[in-house]
């Protein structure tokens, strides 16, 4: 299968190589390590017979529901504009564009990925892409403890679990204090006190049950200890939302799924990664620079190479190599589909949405724990377990969200709901939850 | 001599640039289109919402589509010519993959999904894992780590945890070859592990003596790709594996390599307790320009409970997500890069039996082939039989006519051809690395052995043209000095980031 020799091929390369098989490709191999009867797996299936096997995979899986699930992926409309131009194959079989006189299609949607991403969080330079937003979060620890020398690390207790699990991961707990600051009326504590031994400030924006704060005052808080602070950010509220760079944080991180990619059972998605270019040197991954050719043409290639594992082995800002670019270029893509109007267009109709739900949610008299305080997530109290509402709306053709504890569900609604969704959402609920 | 994998033909002849869409947008302008709010408009008073708009650009939907058309247009790709790229396995990627992973039972699943809700994406990792750990030999495998670094730093935790589990707290080194990748110092070093460097021999295989003076107590584990980064294979691999177990350490397999030996021999029956793959590489998931890979991460059964979780289990009735009782934790938000892993169960579906059987057989036959021809041409670094990939050199012709490894890669890209990796592995001079796959034909690895023939003569005499090429692409070389003296990586500053340090 996809090899293309005939024949006649083979018993010219045969002839070429003085050989008569293939085994006697592997003389030098030590006996006892090659497989006698090859590999224990099923044999082939015609693309005719896949077809079939994989649809019917595909079908186990419920996609049909109506999808309030979000905790950082979100069911946002992906036109089909962005997914068929990011699906062309020069984008999507090409290498790493090492060779910048055949990559300048790869290498300047980049740059204009990594622009868009400064523009859009008011930052100064973002790099072309890491896996997700779990990991950008952890890398952008890894900078500040760079940066800063220091070992405390004060991070928001309010990500999706799944984040803090990475970063438990990622992050040496034996090297470094790792301090999980729970939020107090759904805010970071305002008057937290960061000390000289903190390397980074970490906090999601908003937070991971949908309350938004106004950071600038921690920003500074953190600043005059000299703190890094990283931002984790929505990226589909920033249309609407005052921005990581204008409260002034030092890096931002994203999960970038909900910007370009479908929502793909969480992966390949993208994370994003900005900063200010006092941090250029500590930047982890990728980055695409302007230049100019021998003919003085513009020309992008990629730049400050010397932070990377391939030049700089053990001494790299991380070990990072293939990353997600064809996801960033998907970032990019919608990014310009979306245009000003766009981009406000998806935060503003989550948000009108969103205070539509959670209005009609009240008037159940179902409590709804941060009305105020959130954008288009949130989180109600329920008086069964959520994993058990979540499989009773499930027979109703929905996704009800993510269990947020024993009592309490965390709901995300997109600008793709409708008016007719969220009824029927409500309907169900009240139905299951008081049956 | 005519051949499919040579991209001469390409219209990518140099024009003029083209611009960033920002210079294309004009105010007013828009591609987006979404439903009229069906809901009743209120007025919301929050702290954090802003008036201005954010500033991003914009254009028609057609001028939107043409600009990053034309952008896909001065690009090469595997779907357009050979990139006898060593190393990196540029092999051809099945359509039928790409339909797999757009079906929207898997493409629209959301990933807190619950695992009622999820049978068939546990399913499609499930079988993956058995595929996966019958062609590398291993017992189980984890498909959290989104690439091959992810995975080094996987396996690197793995090794770090057991043996403090096992109290050999004093294990502190990583022995890893002078050839490896950079990936591999970078990762041990990111999992708080010491790198020693073993030498490489004047056979290009690693100095069994020098590793036994290497290896000690506080041995904590090798990192080595087999065949290595040189193409060969290491002939004395039990022999190491049982210097690095008579300490205690542990074995790790880099599947950078892997596809040489698909089917001829398996990396668990070679002594090697971790291994990664690279779904990217070996099982034809496209490389998207530099990403999205996937580092699946597989294990001896006594290394189970340390893998990153959750990983699937099969019951009875159904399939479960089971977090290991040891692990380290997770490596990814949730689920590593499912549709990447998803693009390789569908390859191994249509390859099946017979196809993984021949797979290495087929990738290491065009590389001997290629190696027999190009050696007449530029000799080779090594003289032992290379596997999927082999190195040259033009350290003579750099003595004698200036030609460097840089300016044959850069002629190659004029005659439609991408340059082989060069300059790697680092212990040889002007090296020249290249992989042709089992996926060229005979003729396309004729060709490329006749075209750096001809640019090679052509550069002998014909000396002063040495720095010109490439001369028929958008641009030429860069100018790498502009870069280095100001940070220009974002369209709003061209003087502004000057980097002084």
């Amino acid at each position: 299968m996809y090899v293309p020799h005939s024949d006649i091929d083979i018993k010219r390369i045969f002839k070429e190589l003085k050989i008569s098989s293939l085994d006697e490709l592997f003389t030098h191999i030590p006996k006892q390590l090659l497989l006698e009867k090859g590999i224990d797996v099923p044999d082939s299936i015609s693309e005719l017979e896949a077809i079939e096997y994989f649809e019917k995979i595909s079908n186990k899986n419920k996609t049909d529901l109506i999808c309030f699930a979000g905790g950082g992926h979100y069911d946002v409309f992906l036109p089909h504009t962005v997914k068929t131009l990011t699906m062309r194959p020069e984008f999507m079989t090409s290498y790493t564009p090492y060779q910048p006189e055949i990559s300048q299609g790869v290498l300047q949607a980049l740059f204009e990925f990594q622009s868009l991403v400064c523009d859009l969080t008011e930052m100064e330079l973002a790099n072309a892409s890491l896996y997700d937003g779990a990991t950008s979060i952890a890398e952008a620890i890894s900078v500040a403890i760079n940066k800063t020398k220091r070992d405390g690390v004060v991070i928001s207790n309010s990500f999706n679990p799944n984040s803090k699990e990475v970063v438990d991961t990622l992050i040496d707990s034996d090297k470094f204090n790792l301090k999980y600051i729970t939020l107090k009326d759904d805010r970071f504590p305002d008057d937290y006190l960061f000390t000289e031994d903190d390397a980074a400030f970490v906090v999601s924006y908003p937070h991971y049950n949908g309350s938004a704060q106004d950071l600038t005052d921690l920003v500074t808080r953190a600043k005059d200890k000299g703190v890094v602070s990283i931002c984790y950010v929505d990226p589909t509220l920033l249309g609407i939302l005052k921005t990581p760079g204008n409260m002034g944080f030092d890096i931002v991180v994203a999960e970038g799924q909900s910007i370009g990619t479908p929502l793909s059972y969480g992966g390949p998605t993208v994370g994003w990664f900005a900063t200010k270019k006092e941090f250029a040197r500590l930047v982890p991954g990728r980055i695409i620079g302007e230049t100019r050719d021998s003919n003085n043409l513009k020309t992008y290639v990629m730049t400050l190479r010397a932070r990377e594992q391939d030049i700089r082995r053990e001494k790299a800002s991380s070990n990072i190599c293939t990353n997600q670019t064809l996801n960033a270029i998907g970032s990019a893509i919608h990014l310009c589909w979306l245009g000003p109007e766009g981009i406000y267009s998806m935060g503003y109709h989550a948000m009108q949405k969103a205070n539509y739900m959670k209005k009609l949610f009240i008037d159940k008299k179902v409590n709804v724990i941060n009305k105020d305080s959130s954008i288009r997530e949130f989180v109600i109290e329920t008086t069964k377990d959520p994993e058990i509402i979540i499989d009773l709306m499930a027979e109703k053709g929905i996704l009800a969200g993510i269990k947020y504890d024993d009592n309490h569900l965390l709901i995300a609604v997109t600008e793709k709901r409708t008016k007719k969704e969220i009824d029927k959402y409500i309907d169900n609920y009240i139905e299951v939850n008081n049956d | 001599m005519i051949s499919g994998g040579n991209a001469s033909s390409l219209p990518l002849v140099g024009g003029l640039p083209e611009p960033t869409i920002k210079e294309l947008s004009k105010p007013g302008r828009r591609a987006f289109n979404y439903p009229k709010l069906d809901v009743d408009e209120e007025t919301i008073d929050h702290e954090c919402l802003k008036i201005e708009k954010a500033p991003l650009p914009e254009v028609s939907e057609h001028d939107l589509v043409m600009h990053f058309s034309r952008l896909a247009h001065r690009n090469f790709a595997v779907d357009l010519g050979f990139y006898p790229l060593g190393s990196c396995t540029m092999k051809y990627n099945p359509r039928f993959a790409d339909w797999v992973a757009s079906l929207d039972g898997f493409s629209n699943l959301h990933p807190a999904a619950p695992q009622k809700q999820t049978q068939g994406a546990l399913e499609v990792l499930n079988v993956l894992e058995d595929y996966l750990t019958k062609i590398t030999g291993m017992d189980y495998a984890s498909f959290q780590p989104p690439a091959g670094a992810s995975g080094e730093l996987t396996g690197l935790l793995i090794i770090k945890k057991y043996l403090i589990e096992n109290n050999f707290d004093n294990k502190k080194n990583i022995i890893v070859p002078d050839s490896a990748h950079g990936t591999n110092p970078a990762s041990a070093k990111m999992a708080g592990f010491e790198v020693i460097e073993v030498a490489t021999n004047e056979e290009g295989l690693i100095d069994v003596q020098e590793l036994k003076k290497l290896v000690n107590k506080d041995t904590a584990g090798l990192m080595l790709t087999n065949p290595n980064t040189g193409g060969l294979f290491e002939e004395d691999i039990i022999e190491i594996a049982d210097i690095i177990h008579s300490v205690d350490g542990l074995l790790y397999y880099d599947g950078a390599n892997l596809n040489a030996i698909v089917g001829i021999c398996r990396p668990g029956d070679m002594g090697f307790d971790i291994v990664h793959s690279n779904l990217h590489k070996t099982f034809a998931t496209p490389h998207g320009g530099g990403g999205p890979g996937s580092g699946p991460v597989a294990v001896k059964e006594f290394l189970k409970e340390y893998l990153p979780g959750p990983i699937v289990k099969k019951s009875k009735e159904d399939y479960e997500w089971y977090f290991p009782e040891k692990s380290i934790g997770r490596m990814h938000g949730y689920h590593g890069n499912f549709l990447v892993a998803l693009r390789a169960l569908a390859y191994m579906k249509l390859l099946g039996k017979e196809g993984l059987d021949t797979l290495g057989s087929f990738a290491v036959l065009n590389a001997r082939y290629l190696s027999s021809v190009i050696s007449k041409v530029l000799p080779l670094a090594y003289t032992k039989p290379c596997m999927h990939e082999f190195v040259s050199t033009s350290k003579k012709l750099k003595k004698s006519h200036k030609i460097k490894a840089y300016d044959i890669g850069k002629a190659l890209l004029d005659r439609g051809f991408h340059s082989p990796t060069i300059y790697f592995p680092l212990i040889i001079d002007e090296a020249l690395m290249f992989e042709p796959t089992e996926t060229q034909t005979l003729e396309t690895l004729d060709e490329l052995a006749q075209t750096l023939n001809e640019i090679i003569e052509d550069l002998k005499i014909n000396n002063d043209k040495l720095t010109q090429y490439p001369k028929n692409l958008p641009v030429g070389r860069p100018n790498e000095l502009i870069p280095a003296k100001h940070l220009t990586v974002n369209w709003g500053d061209f003087e502004l980031l000057e980097i002084t340090e």
